[in-house]
């Protein structure tokens, strides 16, 4: 269980990519970029390429130091050719 | 914000707490009180105690003895109960032995007067009153359980059914069942005794059949080769074909036994398809054996690995192909399985739509996934879980389409439905959905059909079809209903919605979806009151376990039991404010108390195998 959930921060972002099942966010202040599935976006206009989105998010912690080797394997598995 | 006069009359037994400055001597009205439904928040964050706060009820009416601000929690000190008839005796015991002092509010005797009981401080006590000793009416202890969803006394019929109504079978639909021990290939695509033969070089015509299928390979996998990779699993779909003309939902379906298909896949880049928590890995490891979606352990996967045109698998086109090119396989089954001796047939199974006058009138509203790319369905096809004729139901705009529980249960739905591994219903789910199955063969209930309705992006669409499914209940004018979704995510703001829209209608409604941690409903109303959460996982979660998390027997039958229950006038209690999986465990043991039938609960991911280093791992530690 991630221990600094409930420092929650308001965040802004601007849809670079729409596709049919997913949409691309670039996150303001150069904070990252997040793909997210269609389901997960709420929205009340059509979606386009330079509209803001608005989220409340926390930090990212590591859960532990041990690595799960079923995401190993796949990951291998991905860069086979 | 002040409450209005009817508001405060449903919440009753909330705190009452001062929505605004209140000067000393003002009789207490809704006006001066605080909306309820905010204080859990407030308390949360330290703002706002309720220790020996006085209820609503208490307080309406009651003159305030102290000009106090605004969030003042009202006690006894501020308030002058004096001037209010006495209700019920109240105990004031700080709880310093905890069972002890649970000695709850006794309710006052017909004959007049009260029965005070006041403990200043408390330790060990034991209240014991002659029943008779309150006179005439015996004093019922009122005994409140932590809130609590609870599916109350169930399986109770309603008072008014006539036991001379007879029941009308509608419709039937017969399943004549083909065992399979063995898959293979050969040179031409064959079923004789148990052994299934699919034609070699099918998977250049599957390839050439789709524009956007660039390669697709066929695995055959025997349950003894269950640990080998896998791309994410996007659909598992049960072999089945109609006996001569007739149509999905009715008449005669052959259907395979211990052989599934399982279209799997990536783009050209090697990116899964149905991106985001792909089930892509070792097969034993990532399906949830047995749920109504999944394989089940014995089964044989005839599994295509479909690659798709690269950056499609997020485009509409790109899924549907995988779906199309696979189809053009079992399509090729269905055709010799139209032919095959009817000596083969190793079992039959008839299942009846009922119609049961005089009972109940439910109909199960299902939300579908319509967003768009692998969130779509494909409606209606010839063959059971097939593609020809069927219509995708984001082309026909999500609204509603009434079927009947036969046609669910024969395939109607091919599902696309690629994300959230753990909560997705794949086609083999309604071949065998357990709600339509229970709700069916329940004989207190009238089941009037299916509706089924998709999940848009956009809000304004969402609210579209959800007022299209409350005209449509308003006409169907059923006595309860239910409705349930795969996911979770913005389909649970038209899900919320579609409850309104038919709850506002005096219709009893119980909801179910995955919830728990990861899938917590976003918005709410005041007829979400009955839900039932579909969640299995440890830790509250979308796991990427293939169906982990989707309606199964034990979901359905809570289900049904709420519903009754409501329709019968009672009351279900309040959720807890956070997911408690204890809830769960509570309410099948009371429905299993009321039926007398234990409710075998299903497994979780922690019955499946641990990769061997994960195991080594974890074993050692």
């Amino acid at each position: 269980m991630a221990k600094y959930t409930d420092k929650i921060i308001y965040m802004e972002g601007i849809i670079v990519e729409v596709h049919d099942g997913a949409v691309g966010i670039d996150l303001k202040g150069r904070l990252g970029f997040l793909k997210i599935p269609m389901r997960m976006l709420i929205s009340d206009y059509e979606i386009k390429v330079g509209q803001e989105v608005g989220f409340n998010m926390s930090f990212i912690e590591q859960l532990s130091p041990d690595v799960n080797e079923k995401y190993i394997s796949n990951i291998q598995k991905r860069q086979e050719p | 914000m002040s409450i209005s006069a009817e508001y405060a009359e449903e919440h009753k037994s909330s705190p009452a707490v001062l929505c605004c400055r209140a000067e000393e001597g003002v009789v207490l009205s809704s006006h001066n009180l605080e909306d309820p439904e905010i204080f859990d928040d407030l308390v949360d964050q330290g703002l706002l105690k309720l220790d020996g706060c006085l209820t609503i009820g208490d307080v309406l009416g009651a003159k305030l003895l102290k000009t106090c601000d605004s969030l003042t929690p009202l006690t006894k000190d501020l308030v002058a109960l004096a001037d209010k008839p006495a209700e019920a005796a109240k105990e004031e015991a700080p709880a310093v032995v905890a069972p002890a002092a649970s000695v709850g509010a006794v309710a006052a005797p017909a004959l007049g007067g009260s029965l005070k009981i006041h403990i200043g401080e408390g330790k060990g006590i034991d209240i014991q009153i002659p029943v008779g000793a309150l006179g005439g009416t015996s004093g019922v202890p009122v005994v409140s359980n932590a809130a609590q969803a609870v599916a109350g006394n169930a399986g109770v019929a309603a008072p008014g059914a006539v036991a001379t109504d007879e029941e009308v079978v509608v419709r039937s639909l017969t399943r004549k069942h083909f065992k399979i021990t063995e898959v293979k290939r050969g040179p031409e695509t064959k079923l004789e005794g148990t052994v299934l033969t699919i034609r070699e070089g099918i998977e250049k015509e599957c390839v050439d059949s789709q524009k956007l299928v660039v390669d697709l390979k066929i695995d055959i996998i025997t349950p003894d080769q269950y640990h080998t990779y896998s791309n994410t699993i996007m659909d598992v779909q049960p072999i089945a074909t109609k006996e001569g003309d007739d149509e999905v939902g009715t008449g005669t379906t052959r259907v395979l036994d211990g052989v599934v298909m399982v279209v799997s896949g990536t783009d050209e880049n090697g990116v899964q398809i149905g991106e985001f928590g792909s089930s892509e890995g070792y097969l034993d490891e990532n399906i949830m054996w047995g749920r109504p979606g999944c394989p089940d352990k014995g089964d044989i996967f005839i599994k295509t690995n479909v690659t798709i045109k690269e950056k499609t698998n997020m485009e509409r086109p790109g899924p549907l192909a995988a779906h199309t090119a696979t189809d053009l396989i079992t399509d090729e089954i269905r055709k010799v399985l139209k032919k095959a001796d009817e000596s083969l047939v190793v079992d039959t199974e008839t299942f009846n739509q009922v119609r049961r006058p005089g009972k109940k009138k439910v109909v199960i509203v299902k939300e579908i996934m319509g967003q768009g790319a692998m969130h779509d369905n494909l409606l209606l096809p010839v063959e059971p879980v097939g593609v020809l004729g069927a219509k995708p139901n984001v082309d026909i705009g999500n609204v509603p389409v009434v079927v009947s529980p036969l046609e669910i249960l024969d395939g109607c739905i091919h599902a696309l439905t690629c994300i959230g591994p753990a909560s997705k219903e794949m086609s083999r789910h309604y071949w065998r959905e357990p709600l339509v199955l229970e709700v069916l063969h329940d004989h207190e209930v009238d089941l009037t059909g299916v509706v089924l309705v998709g999940s848009p992006q956009i809000n304004a669409e969402k609210f579209y079809v959800s007022r299209r499914v409350g005209m449509t209940l308003e006409a169907i004018g059923p006595d309860g209903a239910f409705v349930t979704t795969e996911g979770f995510g913005n389909n649970h703001i038209d899900f919320a919605s579609h409850i309104e829209q038919i709850g506002k209608r005096g219709i009893k409604v119980v909801g179910m979806s995955f919830c728990a941690n990861q899938g917590a409903l976003v918005v709410g109303n005041k007829y979400m009151t009955s839900m039932v959460d579909n969640n299995k996982s440890e830790g509250g979660i979308e796991n990427e376990i293939l169906a982990n998390n989707t309606l199964c027997t034990e979901d359905a039958i809570r289900a049904l039991s709420m519903l009754k229950a409501e329709m019968a006038g009672e009351e279900v209690k309040k959720a807890e404010r956070k997911w408690n999986p204890n809830v769960k465990t509570q309410n099948i043991e009371l429905v299993s108390n009321v039926t007398g039938k234990p409710i075998e609960l299903v497994e979780n991911e922690t019955s499946l195998p641990m990769s061997d280093k994960f195991k080594e791992k974890y074993m050692n530690a």
